[in-house]
């Protein structure tokens, strides 16, 4: 599904270099946790996945489906499979969710070859996923994310994962400002969304998150390298004992 | 930005002119030139009476001494040359009959215009609802369900219809918001005026259908000079449209119109409009020089007045569509969409001026600039002393479409009295990287992207548009978003 | 002979009676040039930079039978000038009187070196006026600013060499005796090298009563990394006109605030010129106008961004009453290729009673996209939920209403970082809307 190979990545204003040697690989179905504390590049890893302009790509390959990712524009990717939920959700003041996931949905679809959805079908496709993360129906009406609560921000970008049926969601740090209760939600709607053709990269910065979505494997980025990876359980190792022995580890080595 | 974005961006600015065409008819079009011969020879053409003709007169007489001794405004951030008032034709009727007793009259080339301009003229293809008054160049070709409209007392005809048949209420009202005094382009309407609707709502009625005026220039080498009136008695209720669209030329053409609105006790006034004059080439060659006086006044205590405006069109628009507010309660709204593009350039915004008693406004104007256009808004917010509890709300929104044209906000805000509250917030912004990422992000294209953008941030404004023309308007915004791409 | 040539000539014959006085060379021609340019532009009868301010009309109500003449001969003594000090602020002073630098009555002890503080009458040739003075800026020409070049003879020159941090404030103070009828025009020029700092604050203060018209001029230079700050307050009587005069120029990299603080009870016109050019510049504008019993009081601003990457923020307030007349004038202009400005407007009035007015015309002029500019203005009484709030609370309604006014001023009182004299602006202001 996702092959990251010795990736490299720096800021493109100053040169900063914050990815400095990635690798990662992801089978279809498997749920990948990315942990690591504050400026290891958990995010830097999601935006250039994403596409996000801004970062020089210095070296390395990631490839998608069989395919280079980097060479595809942010909308191509989203079109092959590749969905980001956002840590920041962006408002777009008067752009109403119906308009915006319309054209979101048949833009996919076309790129799938399929025919595009009629008014009809959309509405009730929204209806039902909405429900999926308890948001209200009508959110169609309101403007993407201006004026919505930071829960309903996260819940919005989970209802539209589930809308747009990608290949690989990589959750950017999904579970930061939530409470337990808009958290379960979250993570049941993902849950929910599990399959055997669709992987996830969960990107989060306590463990907290996967008691709920439980991971094949849990990686920890430090210093633009991922320097350990494990199973569940080394998540449960990082809520009791922090990321230090990590570090001290990884300089023994 | 992309180098995608970019280029769209560069194709929206260059984006064409799909009204240009022009109607071949026969017109009668008088020589070239002002004078008070050529004011003359208008009146008798409509077969004005006296006291018409002398009003006339007495605003041309007024003409030449603004001219005179102010010259032209400049206080506007406009550049254009000086119009040669002796340049222009001020009369031009397609074909030589100068009324229509019904709809079959005709000529069947002048009814295909207007259907190919999308304007339905025959009634049984009309929109239901929606009444038409057709002005091409200088004169009225038709109106619909006039008849339906006077089952309810409505009278909606052309200006020279209302002046024979009404002559009691153009007397009486015509001059009273604007005075041919007001400026020099009102001065030259006043003066000049050929045709134009005329609208009287009486007392307590509910006008049961959209008004609407389109106006056409077709005719090489003149200008167009239409007066509207519009009369809403006590408690009663009408929404207006206009619409404009005009051919592709190379020269400039003048369009000075005046817009007066009365609103008395309890009325309500809605008066929007759809401005797609010819902009010019991508050169800034050709395009309609629009220099219009709109003005209603709130009368009587508890009326409203509120104007929204889709402006894409014209080379220079310069236009203030104002209310004052003498009723005590009285509302006055101000909703702008102001679309620029090539080498438009648009200076455009409103006049609030409250003298009743806890009389509120509300001014929101969205512009946006591309090519190498400017766009300007310009509103003036005034509190008379005497106008206790005002309150007025301003909302001055601009975006940019690349790095050539301009955005500039110029409000007044002149208050004189200490119960007043004004409030008025401007921002100036470009469609954000991190708006156009996130909607990649869902699969958007990048030029998708920016067209929704542009969409969400003038939705307000469309939205207060009547439902039928909404569609349009929307429609004319993607037209001139689209270029030559998508 | 038409009353607009009336005040020009005067002012011409004025100037031809002391052409070839005190100034020589540079200066000499610098103002031959601004007394042509003057004499072509003329005092504005109408123009939209003066549409609410009709200053041809108040100077032409001014009796000034010695327009053009400065006041002469003042007896001031050290006890009278004392009287306007501001307490705790430990500075080096300096003393105009009526626009004449008066050496015996300042104290510029233990000034470090690097550091310059001149009387303009004897610093012609000094290499900081020869450069900087009427350096730049045509853009912000105007009749006023060529009328004081083209008399330019009474004012101090600062110049802070590069890398001092001057740690003492230097405080100005103008003093107008205004016992008879007179033209004050004063010129400031700061000079700020690279990496300096340093700070100014500027009082005038009339003691007389009889007309006088000033007609100030400052001009800043700040360069790279430089951090300055400037602060002003007119405080003058009924019969005093003044027009002031700031243009500043930033190199990039540096810092300029200013905070104007105007408090007459006559006319006040402050026009300033910001010109950031250079990136990453930081310019913090601010004002204060409490205007009352028929004062007039007129802030006109210009911030000119013709470089990137640079911000400014402007924020002017006001309290007026009484027949005062309150306008802002505040423009952003961001020039084409100036992208990635941040930029913030705002103006502030609450009006008292309902002879007083506001005229407000907040504007930005913008050239280039990616940029973040906003403004705002709003202008109304008295929160009265929040007086009624107070009153509930046993305080008396006089006093409410000084809390509130006081509290609506805080923000921009509080841009002023020298304590001592926000305290003493603070004091003033309090002392003046208590009097009301």
């Amino acid at each position: 599904m996702l092959e990251i190979t010795n990736l490299h990545a720096s800021i493109e204003d100053d040169g900063t270099e914050i990815l400095k040697g990635i690798n990662l690989s992801v089978a279809a179905g498997e749920v990948h946790a990315i942990m690591g504390p504050n400026g290891s590049g958990k995010s830097t890893l999601a935006s250039v996945l994403a596409g996000r302009g801004g970062y020089d790509i210095t070296q390395g390959s990631v490839s998608f489906q069989g395919e280079d990712l980097l060479d595809m524009d942010p909308d191509v990717r989203a079109r092959e499979g590749l969905f980001l939920a956002f840590q920041y959700p962006v408002e777009l003041p008067g752009v109403n969710m119906a308009t915006f996931l319309r054209h979101a949905v048949n833009s996919i679809r076309e790129h799938r070859g399929q025919d595009e959805l009629s008014a009809v079908d959309f509405l009730k496709l929204m209806k039902e996923k909405a429900a999926f993360v308890n948001l209200d129906p009508s959110l169609r009406s309101r403007a993407v994310n201006e004026g919505f609560s930071g829960g309903e921000k996260k819940r919005n970008e989970i209802f539209q994962l589930a809308m747009l049926e990608p290949k690989l969601a990589v959750l950017d740090e999904t579970d930061s400002g939530l409470d337990i209760d808009a958290l379960r939600v979250v993570s049941d709607g993902v849950n929910q969304l599990r399959a055997a053709d669709r992987s996830f990269v969960v990107i989060t910065h306590y463990q907290r998150l996967l008691e709920y979505i439980v991971p094949d494997h849990v990686h920890v980025l430090m210093g633009g390298r991922i320097v350990k990876s494990g199973g569940a359980e080394l998540a449960h190792k990082l809520e009791e004992h922090g990321y230090d022995w990590i570090k001290d580890e990884a300089v023994v080595a | 930005m992309s180098a995608t974005g970019t280029e769209y961006l560069n194709e929206v600015a260059a984006s064409d002119y799909e009204w240009g065409f022009v109607t071949d008819v026969e017109s009668d079009t008088v020589p070239k030139g002002l004078s008070e011969d050529v004011i003359r020879l208008i009146s008798s053409k409509k077969s004005e009476p006296r006291w018409l003709l002398d009003w006339r007169l007495k605003a041309y007489a007024h003409f030449e001494k603004i001219l005179a001794e102010r010259g032209f405004p400049t206080w506007a951030h406009l550049d254009y040359p000086e119009v040669d008032f002796q340049n222009i034709s001020y009369y031009s009727a397609p074909n030589s009959k100068p009324k229509y007793e019904s709809l079959d009259e005709v000529d069947p080339k002048l009814l295909e215009t207007f259907e190919r301009l999308g304007i339905p003229v025959t009634e049984q293809k009309m929109l239901a609802g929606v009444a038409v008054d057709i002005v091409m160049d200088s004169v009225s070709v038709a109106t619909t369900f006039k008849d339906e409209l006077a089952k309810k007392g409505v009278i909606f005809c052309s200006f020279g219809e209302a002046v024979e048949k009404h002559p009691d209420l153009v007397r009486k009202y015509m001059g009273s918001v604007v005075p041919h005094t007001d400026n020099l382009y009102a001065a030259l309407n006043s003066a000049v005026f050929t045709d134009g609707s005329f609208a009287y709502i009486p007392k307590g009625v509910r006008c049961p259908m959209e008004l609407s005026t389109y106006f056409r220039i077709n005719a090489a080498g003149t200008g167009q000079f239409e007066r509207t009136l519009i009369i809403a008695e006590e408690d009663a209720y009408v929404s207006y449209l206009e619409g404009c669209t005009a051919p592709r030329r190379d020269e400039n053409q003048l369009h000075a119109a005046v817009v007066e609105i009365v609103a008395h006790k309890g009325a309500e006034v809605k008066y929007s409009t759809v401005q797609n004059w010819y902009p010019g080439d991508a050169q800034g060659k050709g395009g309609v020089f629009n220099f219009v006086t709109k003005r209603g006044i709130c009368e009587g205590d508890d009326s409203k007045i509120s104007w929204t405006q889709l402006e894409t069109g014209s080379a220079v628009t310069w236009k203030y569509p104002s209310v004052i507010l003498k009723g005590d309660r009285s509302v006055g709204e101000f909703y702008s969409v102001a679309f620029t593009k090539g080498k438009q350039q648009a200076d455009t915004g409103t006049k609030m001026i409250h003298l009743g008693q806890d009389t509120s406004s509300t001014i929101i104007s969205k512009g946006i600039s591309a090519g190498n256009s400017q766009n300007s808004y310009r509103g003036l917010v005034k509190i008379n002393p005497k106008a206790s509890g005002a309150r007025n709300f301003s909302q001055c929104d601009s975006m940019l479409l690349g790095d050539r044209c301009g955005a500039h906000t110029f409000p007044y805000l002149e208050i004189g009295h200490p119960t007043a509250k004004v409030e008025h917030e401007a921002t100036t912004s470009k469609v954000g990287e991190d708006q156009i990422f996130y909607c990649q992000q869902r699969g958007i294209s990048e030029v998708d992207a920016i067209k929704l953008i542009v969409n969400g941030f003038c939705k307000e404004i469309l939205s207060k548009l009547p439902m039928e023309f909404a569609v349009e308007a929307q429609k004319l915004l993607a037209i001139e978003l689209e270029g030559s791409v998508g | 002979m038409s009353e607009r040539q009336t005040i020009e000539s005067r002012l011409l014959e004025t100037w031809e009676s002391r052409a070839g006085s005190a100034m020589n060379g540079r200066l000499h021609d610098g103002r031959e040039l601004a007394m042509a340019r003057f004499r072509e532009a003329g005092i504005p009868a109408k123009s939209e930079a003066w549409k609410y301010t009709p200053i041809r009309r108040i100077l032409e109500r001014m009796p000034l039978l010695s327009l053009g003449a400065a006041a002469e001969g003042d007896t001031l003594s050290a006890a009278d000038v004392a009287a306007f000090a501001i307490d705790g602020l430990d500075a080096f002073r300096v003393v105009l009187v009526n626009g004449r630098f008066r050496a015996d009555l300042s104290d510029l002890a233990g000034l470090p070196a690097g550091v310059r503080i001149l009387d303009l009458r004897n610093a012609a040739s000094d290499p900081a006026v020869v450069e900087h003075l009427d350096g730049t800026g045509q853009e912000a020409r105007d009749a006023f600013a060529e009328l004081n070049s083209a008399f330019v003879q009474d004012g101090m020159v600062v110049v802070v060499d590069a890398g001092i941090v001057l740690e003492r404030p230097v405080f100005i103070q103008h003093v107008l005796t205004a016992g008879s009828p007179a033209l004050i025009q004063p010129r400031l020029l700061g000079v700020f090298g690279k990496d300096s700092q340093a700070r100014i604050v500027e009082v005038c203060r009339t003691i007389g009563q009889d007309h006088v018209l000033t007609n100030a001029m400052s001009e800043f230079h700040t360069a790279t990394g430089a951090v300055i700050d400037h602060v002003r307050v007119i405080d003058e009587h009924k019969d005093a006109v003044h027009i002031n005069s700031l243009r500043s120029y930033q190199e990039g990299g540096s810092t300029f605030s200013t905070n104007v603080i105007t408090v007459s009870a006559g006319v006040v016109r402050n026009q300033s010129y910001f010109l950031p050019d250079g990136e990453n510049c930081e310019t913090h504008l601010s004002g204060f106008y409490l205007g009352q019993n028929g004062a007039h009081i007129d802030n006109h601003t210009l911030v000119d961004h013709a470089k990137p990457e640079c911000y400014s923020n402007e924020l002017f307030k006001g309290i007026l009453s009484n027949k005062a007349i309150g306008v802002f004038n505040g423009k952003v202009l961001v020039r084409q290729d100036a992208q990635k400005i941040n930029a913030y407007q705002s103006n502030k009035s609450v009006i008292l009673d309902d002879t007083a007015r506001m005229y407000s015309k907040p504007e930005l002029e913008i050239y280039a996209d990616d940029v973040r500019c906003s403004h705002g203005a709003t202008t109304g009484e008295l929160d009265q939920e929040a007086m009624f709030y107070l009153q509930t609370r046993g305080i008396r309604k006089d006093d409410a209403r000084l809390i509130l006014l006081e509290a609506f001023a805080a923000d921009v009182l509080d841009r002023i970082r020298l304590d001592a004299v926000r305290d003493h602006v603070d004091a003033l202001i309090r002392r003046r809307l208590s009097q009301n």
